[in-house]
């Protein structure tokens, strides 16, 4: 394989997990989390002809074994009967029934479909059947055991990355670049030695779940396989690009892995109602980007990629998966958005909101922060920490040796 | 939160005659920094507290300083460089105020005692400790500061209004005081900070984190 050699022309046999009923919920008229996003997306990449070359295929049945992988049994149960109108009086155990986890009919169906997406686009990597692959309606990355929480009820990446590990003997490299620190992929394999996790987030500080501080490293077997980048809040694009060139690719290349799986959760954006991270659709592109080029360089090219938060949903989320999109499947999002994307949901919008008609955000659109430089600094001493911290493990466990004799 | 809650129950002791040289290399052996001394007061037990000795008092024997023991050597007994006015817990303290007892004193540690009998000792480092569980995350929260004002019901209206949007409250803070008002920093069991955040403001709060969305 040609390690860093740019591509030229699009990337060819990439996956795109597509089933109408993964749109169609709603928790609750009020709540934040908008289905709505991911046929605004989907919408977009027709109307802008990045669909076109895709395969699109529709995720495996939706199976409890998966789920038995990852989630406790008891909890499992508890929430099929849940989702078939039983009693509520364990809901609270299982954080169900709370204001961001509403019980809803049919949900043990709808979240293990999927759940079901983000596994079959992770077999069409590992298989090789498709370079990389795409579950839009995956990224429930705070889901416990046996626990729901933060609008996740079941793990899909969790599932995922158990399929990678157990049935295909891949080491998986989650990355996670929500708003969120990814907390309940972080504790599932805490102390995996085949899957290495990194999120760069808004600090727990300041944001949920309040983890995925730099001391966060894994443990046992897993010594030094979290990674953590805990951001200032109104962090923007370049000091974000900065950190995650200062700690991810030199992480990724220690560990090695042979698929990495991506989630981009849209809500660092400055447009974001739920979090405070100031970046632009033009530094979503390039981490995205930067994350492709690392696939490319390390994994032959093998990436799986699901969406996540994103609460922003006519404004920010079509346009931050397209450019997802885009970037894995080596395209460019026109610069004026589809005139026929516009014309499609003109009449179908909440009135108020308005779809936008440029693919990035403008350069006067937002004056910069203030404290910027107090922000810019503090961000760089954090990934600093945490690359000299993660460095001195990975000598003590002899993970650096992989990349020198490489 | 009481000195019970935090102590360390298993206390190596040590008597007053043990050599010197024995107890510094317990000290380094068993990672422990401070020694309560007990005397034998009925046969065969150790149950008389008459010192403490800490990791600094063992290292200065010998030792080319200022402070060093004058004419004491590791062969001698402890007794030569223990501390005899020893100020002591009870395991119902509470324990910012074995805290303040630590802090104004300059020491480091302090033998626990429940009716003449040493039961544990308490040390700064289990105070960091139990600031570190009472600041710290138990579960997926966000953070919320509201500055109130300084009277009676002020804090239970705020939490009701809370318990009111079916969110769980986990933790609870001060973060400041002035003068006529009290700043809390809750955590609180929801992902949209922002939105109970917006629900308060619209109720008269004032609001310190997380910012209006317009700021946002």
């Amino acid at each position: 394989m040609s390690a860093a050699t740019p591509r030229s022309g699009p990337t060819r046999r990439v996956v795109f997990v597509h089933d109408p009923r993964m749109a169609q919920f709603e928790l609750h008229a009020d709540h934040p989390f908008k289905p709505i996003r991911m046929e605004l997306t989907r919408s977009l990449l027709v109307h802008a002809g990045l669909l076109e070359q895709a395969e699109v295929i529709a995720p495996r049945p939706p199976n409890d074994d998966d789920l038995l992988t990852v989630h406790a049994s008891e909890y499992v149960e508890a929430v099929r009967e849940l989702s078939a109108g039983g009693p509520q009086t364990d809901a609270a155990r299982y954080g169900l029934g709370t204001a961001d986890n509403p019980i809803f009919p049919g949900m043990h169906g709808l979240v293990s479909l999927i759940c079901a997406g983000t596994v079959t686009a992770m077999d069409s990597v590992a298989t090789g059947a498709a370079l990389r692959a795409v579950n839009l309606g995956g990224g429930l990355h705070h889901a416990m055991r046996a626990r729901a929480s933060g609008f996740c009820l079941y793990n899909d990446l969790a599932l995922a990355i158990r399929r990678a590990v157990d049935v295909h003997g891949l080491r998986v490299a989650y990355v996670d670049l929500d708003a969120h620190h990814g907390d309940g992929v972080q504790w599932l394999f805490y102390d995996d030695p085949n899957v290495m996790t990194i999120s760069l987030h808004e600090s727990g500080h300041y944001l949920f779940p309040g983890t995925g501080h730099t001391y966060e490293t894994g443990k046992g077997a897993g010594r030094g396989l979290s990674v953590n980048v805990p951001l200032e809040p109104y962090t923007e694009d370049d000091s974000y690009l900065a950190a995650f060139d200062a700690v991810v690719p030199a992480a990724l290349r220690a560990f090695a892995p042979n698929v990495i799986l991506l989630q981009a959760g849209a809500d660092p954006h400055r447009y974001d109602p739920l979090a405070d991270l100031s970046l632009t659709l033009t530094g979503m592109r390039d981490s995205y980007r930067r994350v492709v080029a690392l696939a490319d360089e390390l994994t032959g090219g093998r990436l799986v990629a699901t969406g996540g938060g994103g609460y922003d949903p006519y404004r920010t989320v079509p346009r931050a998966w397209a450019q997802l999109w885009a970037a894995v499947t080596g395209r460019e999002v026109p610069s004026s958005l589809p005139d026929a994307w516009l014309e499609e949901w003109r009449d179908l919008l909440p009135s108020g909101s308005e779809l936008p008609h440029l693919a990035l955000d403008g350069q006067g659109d937002f004056p910069p922060r203030p404290k910027r430089e107090q922000i810019t600094r503090r961000n760089g001493v954090i990934a600093q920490r945490v690359v000299e911290a993660l460095t001195a493990v990975w000598q003590d466990t002899g993970l650096g040796g992989a990349v020198t004799s490489r | 939160m009481l000195v019970n809650e935090i102590m360390t129950r298993k206390v190596v002791a040590i008597g007053p005659d043990t050599p010197i040289r024995d107890v510094q290399l317990l000290m380094e052996q068993r990672n422990i920094r401070h020694f309560p001394i007990l005397e034998e007061r009925s046969k065969g037990a150790l149950d008389s507290l008459v010192g403490i000795v800490s990791d600094r008092d063992l290292r200065l024997v010998g030792a080319d300083h200022p402070r060093a023991p004058a004419n004491v050597t590791a062969a001698d007994p402890v007794k030569r460089v223990m501390v005899t006015n020893v100020l002591v817990a009870h395991p119902d303290d509470p324990i910012e105020e074995t805290a303040k007892v630590l802090r104004d004193n300059k020491i480091g540690a302090m033998p626990v005692m429940d009716d003449g009998r040493l039961v544990g000792i308490v040390t700064g480092i289990d105070m960091l400790d139990a600031l570190i569980f009472m600041s710290g995350v138990r579960e997926a929260s966000s953070r919320l500061e509201v500055e109130l004002a300084d009277r009676p019901g002020a804090l239970a209206g705020l939490l009701d209004r809370v318990a009111s949007r079916n969110v769980n409250v986990s933790s609870v803070m001060t973060s400041r005081a002035d003068e006529g008002s009290v700043a809390f920093v809750l955590r609180v069991g929801t992902f949209d900070g922002h939105g109970l955040a917006d629900h308060l403001r619209g109720l008269g709060y004032n609001v310190l984190w997380p910012p209006e969305a317009s700021e946002a």
